[in-house]
């Protein structure tokens, strides 16, 4: 185990080298600039005093070099369009990414296991496509409509659910009023996974469902809810487990689309303002941190997944 | 247990379905009555306002990162020397009154004496001085606004509450400059500290002199602005200002709907038919001191014929797109002084009716002809052929496309290619790698067009049509120089018929602002409403 971690590590470093070296490279040569320099009525004087300042007059190779030296002593440089450490501003908006990213999960886990188990059971019956033609239906229709037509639904006409924010916070933090806040988000960002996880859980229950020992189980008396729930499902959801982990990265690009819509102060807003500003900093400070949750997400998923099945143990 | 599931699925999808067809559709009263009932409309103190803004806001007015998220607020809790009057001529603000000399070389400005900044400190002419010499002036620090006072040599205290410009050439606009985002700064906090990096009052707790005063700001979120009991004028009515942070235009509008917002000045005019159907809010239109203009650039030899450029003026069917696009709100334009700006407008300039027919024969005087037969016009053999560059935002996108396709009816092959904003900036104001685009300028409430227009401007600069005529130069200078109403009256009168003969740009049209307001809120003046937040200290909440 501990060779396998320390295996992962070092793929883990090369990842993160090739990673910001790409980003870092492409952000800079693409067209544009940082906001405060891109002004539509900025003097020509004004631009050139806000270059020099920022460092973009040295070369791109060279502005990597000093970027990386920084980074690596846990430097990640200070915002071009708000002048605050990028650090602090990241360390602002993560808590509220992972409240949501977490809170997704677990209501998709749920959600889906229980839809797969019942497509799987009720195969081929009207409740089987109904979640089937949902799955699809949340698999295809953009979020941001979606997201759009729940606040028209939920905030303009009925006015159930406040359309946008966090809700209150620290210490005017109320139950109701959180829960408010994070239900629509929360469901919007949940169809980027959730079909997913009940297509993955039906066929996945329907394989054990036709294995010799469930036939065993079955033959031998066993009642039919102790085959269903202890013998299939604890079985079923084995490989459930690693699809979370893949499934990490594409909730992290929806929490970007889900944030916008409603406001949710996460790392996804923040990264939309960092790229329609071209503030260099802050996309790399945010591209390492992303990828640093990716990478370790995906390594507790494996270590766990190793942990629950037997048979992969030896995988490294 | 199944059956409840897809029971609820199904009546979820059929609710979402009903949702999205009734979008756009009558509005029914919607819990809007809290406010609308005016019957009993009389003037209390207390309540609050929300604002929306699109992005973190920076607490300084000069800061090279501060745009008009931070505009809305900073005008709030500081003040400028002078402020836009209700007929937009520049009127008292922290100066009671200004004079310029004979020689038009100096200006000098009586401040007020009864003005304190929000930590209790006495505002003095020290503060002003430091804002302009320490931070406008200083060039390495590339200050916001910093262009307009090229002209200003120093600021000079004269007494405690008296200050003077000094000019290196007479700038009539300057009360009018003074009145647009160049808000004074506290030099007792600046003094010695790098003004851009000092994030404990750019970002956390600024010190003005407005009416309101920060109360609390969590990034991504919220500002909130309470009152300050010590402003010099009247005090304001409302307890506070809240400016949430919403990046998402549509949610502006939903939130608007749901009594969660209060004002702001609308984008994107689609929403605009559902809005003013809705219960509980207005909708105004108001003029700005904006311009839409099409421009071609006249480095290219093609363009620097006047008749090609006439020929698109009369190709375009401007009205239409203003019927269309812009829901109605703008008026046309063939000059580039605004309606807005009353004193000095005047609409006895050349017209350009739609006349495709025109067009094409001004194209033929300039030698553009149709010989093959393609439906493109060409000369020496070569097609009418152009690239048309348009940066994403708002309307430009629909509108380019209406453009293009006009220039098309009168044989200008003409090739839409959008890219985001700041790549445009980039490309077309920057590197002036362009041959056609289509934007506008908002500028301060002074008919001083010479940064647009003037040839000083055509190689960098904001002429980016790349336009040179000595004639409109002498005109333009004459402007800028002269402070007598009347005689700039009649200098800009004949700036402007020279504008809509030459169209240095293509005017299109003065865009009206479709504003947006809860109907109980009151006191707000009749102007953009950029403008109406200098005077957020009279507006009230209905009973």
């Amino acid at each position: 185990m501990f060779r396998f971690i320390l295996n992962r590590f070092g793929q883990s470093i090369i990842l993160m080298f090739i990673v910001t070296v790409i980003t870092f490279f492409l952000i800079n040569l693409a067209p544009g600039g940082p906001t405060g320099v891109m002004r539509m009525d900025a003097s020509p004087e004004e631009r050139q005093a806000i270059v020099e300042r920022l460092g973009l007059d040295e070369p791109v190779l060279v502005r990597y070099v000093q970027w990386v030296g920084n980074a690596v002593q846990g430097d990640l440089g200070t915002s071009f369009n708000s002048s605050e450490a990028v650090v602090d501003r990241i360390a602002d908006r993560l808590p509220y990414t992972i409240e949501l990213t977490v809170f997704t999960i677990i209501f998709s886990v749920i959600a889906g296991i229980i839809l797969g188990v019942i497509s799987a059971l009720k195969r081929g019956k009207a409740a089987d496509h109904v979640i089937n033609f949902s799955s699809v239906i949340g698999l295809s229709v953009p979020s941001f409509w979606l997201g759009l037509m729940l606040i028209l639904l939920f905030s303009v006409e009925l006015g159930w659910l406040p359309s946008s924010g966090v809700g209150p916070r620290g210490a005017d933090f109320d139950f109701a009023g959180w829960a408010s806040h994070l239900a629509m988000p929360v469901l919007i960002l949940s169809t980027t996974v959730l079909p997913n996880i009940v297509r993955f859980t039906r066929s996945s229950m329907l394989e054990v469902l036709s294995q010799n020992y469930i036939r065993t189980a079955r033959s031998k008396g066993a009642k039919e809810f102790i085959v269903l729930y202890v013998h299939s499902l604890r079985n079923a959801l084995i490989p459930i487990i690693s699809i979370i982990g893949v499934l990490i990265p594409r909730l992290l690009s929806g929490a970007v689309i889900t944030e916008a819509i409603f406001g949710w102060t996460g790392i996804g807003t923040l990264i939309i303002e960092a790229a329609n500003g071209r503030d260099y900093p802050l996309i790399m400070g945010i591209t390492v941190v992303i990828t640093l949750v990716v990478i370790v997400s995906n390594l507790l998923v494996d270590i766990i997944y190793s942990q629950v099945d037997p048979r992969v143990k030896n995988m490294a | 247990m199944i059956k409840k599931w897809w029971l609820l699925l199904t009546v979820t999808f059929i609710a979402l379905f009903l949702a999205a067809c009734s979008y756009g559709g009558d509005e029914e009263a919607d819990g809007a009555e809290s406010g609308s009932d005016s019957s009993s409309g009389e003037a209390a103190t207390g309540g609050s306002v929300s604002i929306p803004i699109v992005a973190d806001p920076t607490f300084n007015p000069w800061h090279p990162n501060a745009y008009a998220e931070s505009n809305v607020i900073n005008r709030v809790i500081f003040d400028g020397l002078t402020k836009p009057g209700k007929d937009l001529i520049p009127s008292p603000d922290l100066a009671e009154s200004w004079e310029t000399s004979e020689d038009g070389l100096t200006w000098t400005f009586n401040l007020r004496d009864d003005v304190t900044w929000h930590d209790g400190e006495a505002f003095t002419a020290d503060d002003v001085a430091f804002t302009f010499n320490e931070i406008t002036l200083n060039e390495e620090l590339g200050a916001n606004s910093a262009s307009y006072f090229g002209q200003v040599e120093n600021v000079e205290v004269v007494d405690e509450h008296t200050v003077q410009f000094n000019l290196s050439s007479p700038v009539a606009a300057l009360p009018a400059y003074l009145s647009f985002n160049t808000e004074i700064i506290p030099e007792h906090i600046f003094q010695g500290e790098d003004p851009w990096n000092l994030t404990s009052f750019n970002k956390e707790n600024p010190v003005g002199t407005g009416p309101f005063k920060v109360k609390s700001y969590t990034s991504g979120q919220s500002v909130v602005l309470e009152r300050y009991d010590d402003y010099f004028g009247d005090t304001a009515k409302l307890d506070e200002v809240e400016y949430k942070i919403l990046p998402d235009a549509n949610t502006h509008v939903a939130q608007l709907l749901s009594g969660e917002l209060s004002i702001f000045a609308l984008d994107d005019t689609s929403a605009v038919e559902r809005i003013e159907s809705a219960e509980g809010v207005d909708v105004n239109g108001r003029d700005t001191n904006r311009f839409f203009w099409l421009i071609v650039n006249q480095q290219q030899e093609r363009f620097q014929d006047v008749k090609v450029r006439q020929a698109m003026e009369y190709a375009l069917d401007r009205q239409n797109i203003i019927d269309t696009v812009l829901q109605g709100y703008g008026t046309i334009a063939n000059a580039g002084i605004t309606p807005a700006l009353s004193e000095y407008y005047t609409d006895d300039v050349k017209q350009y009716e739609f006349d495709p027919e025109q067009a094409k024969t001004l194209l033929a005087e300039a030698g553009w002809e149709d010989t093959d037969g393609d439906g493109f016009v060409d000369k020496d053999g070569e097609n009418f052929e152009i690239v048309f560059d348009i940066g994403i935002q708002g309307d430009l996108e629909a509108i380019a496309q209406l453009v293009q396709q006009y220039l098309i009816d009168v044989g200008i092959d003409v090739q839409l290619n959008t890219m985001d904003w700041n790549t445009m900036i980039d490309k077309v104001v920057i590197q002036r790698d362009y041959a056609m685009t289509l934007n506008w300028w908002r500028y301060p409430p002074d008919p001083d067009l010479k940064a647009y227009m003037h040839s000083d401007f055509a190689d960098q600069g904001n002429n980016i049509p790349a336009y040179r005529s000595e004639e409109m130069d002498r005109l333009l200078d004459a402007g800028a120089e002269t402070s007598d109403v009347e005689e700039r009256k009649e200098i800009y009168d004949e700036a402007q018929k020279l504008m809509a003969e030459e169209l240095p740009y293509m005017f299109l049209w003065y865009p009206q602002e479709v504003q947006v307001k809860r109907s109980n809120i009151s006191g707000v003046p009749e102007l953009a409403f950029g403008d109406t937040l200098h005077y957020i200290q009279e507006w009230y909440m209905e009973n």
